[in-house]
């Protein structure tokens, strides 16, 4: 029973992956050139969340020097 | 472990870093440019029309991926396959540009076997980019006159001389593509963290053993970067998703795990917060990170495993293997687990040394 259900819900979701990965080919830029931009995507949140948390550490360390007593 | 403790000042170092961090930064880059630049297998993105009429000539016009279909010789071939080696060749190939070709195929009235629908495997092959395979990329209609005498023609044509890709290319798999390269930027983070969170129970332990504040210390900054790379690696796997499961988050047992498990972390960082005496503090985040640490386990691994999933790995979906991680993929894949761990270490530390000088103000 719960074969059948997975192995409905696989064939359903296969089947929407493929019409939607024919359908809108060339319409829709991340899946353009063999969904290249997806990669690009995943590179740049992994970039940007480094930053933000290196501009957090910096910020916690200017704090904390600021408090320091001057030598 | 002893070499991320003691990069304090003093130490030997390299232009002003320690060895282990360079390690990073060249692992990394090296994973970045290899990452990004080695090529993909040729592949076929689109067969039209994807359903033939037994006992008739169809032409299928097909959209190829990182293939040469003009320029790349005239040895272009072009195959149905139904199991095994039950094939028919296209009669003719013709290439329309470098990636558009169309083959024509004399589809018999009679197949082995009796079924309402028949699914057939595209594979097209030149010498000049290699083999390429889209599975069901056609489904044949049963036909109204069957003649038994087509029967023959399952038999005539063979395939052979494949051309297997040369160079160091990695494998162009169906409905991925290029997002086959995600497994040296997402993968690797789930790896990172896991490294990071064993080490922080490592240290939860030790501070269990000896009273040691230094401990809980390390314990706590190894959580945070371990936090940071699990929400990465939970934002990277929901946009890898939507573009191969379709949707950001469907409710995989694999995606709900990882949630959860980041939130029991997440849980340990409030807990933190919200207990005033530090004794008390270590104490408790101590006993907390252990359970946690013992929770990721069945998490990550066994529940996953245990039921269906999307995800590779699990529910009977391979991971770590086939094509999906051959030995070509291996070369950058390792050396990223290495990078991301190594610097997910190095922010643990930073965040451990400003801690420390905040509790020297």
């Amino acid at each position: 029973m719960r074969a059948y259900g997975f192995g409905a819900f696989a064939l359903v979701l296969m089947s929407s992956v493929t019409l939607s990965a024919q359908a809108p080919a060339g319409t829709d830029f991340l899946r353009s050139t063999g969904k290249i931009y997806v990669v690009a995507a995943v590179c740049l949140v992994i970039l940007a969340a480094l930053f933000i948390y290196l501009i957090r550490l910096d910020r916690r360390l200017s704090n904390l020097e600021k408090r320091l007593p001057n030598e | 472990l002893a070499i991320v403790r003691s990069d304090e000042p003093g130490q030997p170092k390299r232009f002003g870093l320690s060895a282990w961090k360079w390690a990073a930064v060249v692992l990394l880059l090296y994973v970045f440019a290899a990452g990004w630049l080695v090529p993909l297998n040729p592949g076929i993105t689109r067969v039209a029309p994807d359903r033939v009429t037994a006992g008739d000539t169809v032409e299928l016009t097909v959209e190829g991926y990182n293939t040469l279909f003009q320029s790349g010789g005239a040895d272009l071939r072009a195959w149905l396959r139904l199991t095994g080696d039950t094939v028919l060749q296209a009669y003719s190939v013709e290439a329309k540009d470098e990636r558009m070709l169309s083959a024509r195929f004399y589809v018999p009235s009679v197949f082995p076997g009796r079924q309402e629908r028949y699914p057939l495997s595209l594979i097209i092959d030149q010498g000049a980019r290699g083999i390429s395979v889209l599975p069901n990329a056609v489904f044949a209609v049963p036909s109204d006159q069957p003649n038994p005498a087509d029967m023959a023609r399952w038999t005539t044509d063979h395939i052979g001389h494949l051309h297997k890709p040369s160079g160091w290319v990695f494998p162009f798999r169906n409905i991925l593509a290029e997002t086959i390269r995600n497994t040296y930027f997402h993968v690797p983070l789930w790896f990172g963290m896991i490294l990071l969170f064993g080490l922080s129970a490592w240290h939860a332990y030790r501070y269990y053993r000896r009273g040691d504040r230094e401990d809980d210390a390390w314990s706590v900054s190894y959580i945070q970067a371990g936090l940071l790379f699990g929400v990465l690696g939970l934002v990277t796997g929901m946009l890898w998703a939507k573009y191969t499961w379709n949707a950001y988050w469907s409710w995989d047992v694999k995606q709900n795990m990882a949630a959860i498990a980041l939130l029991i972390y997440a849980g340990l960082m409030v807990l933190r917060g919200s207990v005033e005496d530090s004794l008390q503090r270590a104490r408790l985040s101590a006993g907390y990170n252990l359970f946690a640490f013992a929770l990721l386990i069945p998490l990550l691994f066994i529940i996953p495993r245990l039921t269906d999933s999307l995800h590779p790995g699990n529910g009977g979906n391979p991971a770590l293997g086939g094509e999906d991680l051959d030995n070509r993929m291996r070369l950058v894949f390792y050396p990223a687990v290495i990078g991301f761990t190594l610097l997910g270490a190095w922010i643990a530390q930073l965040v451990y040394r400003i801690g420390k000088l905040a509790r020297r103000t």
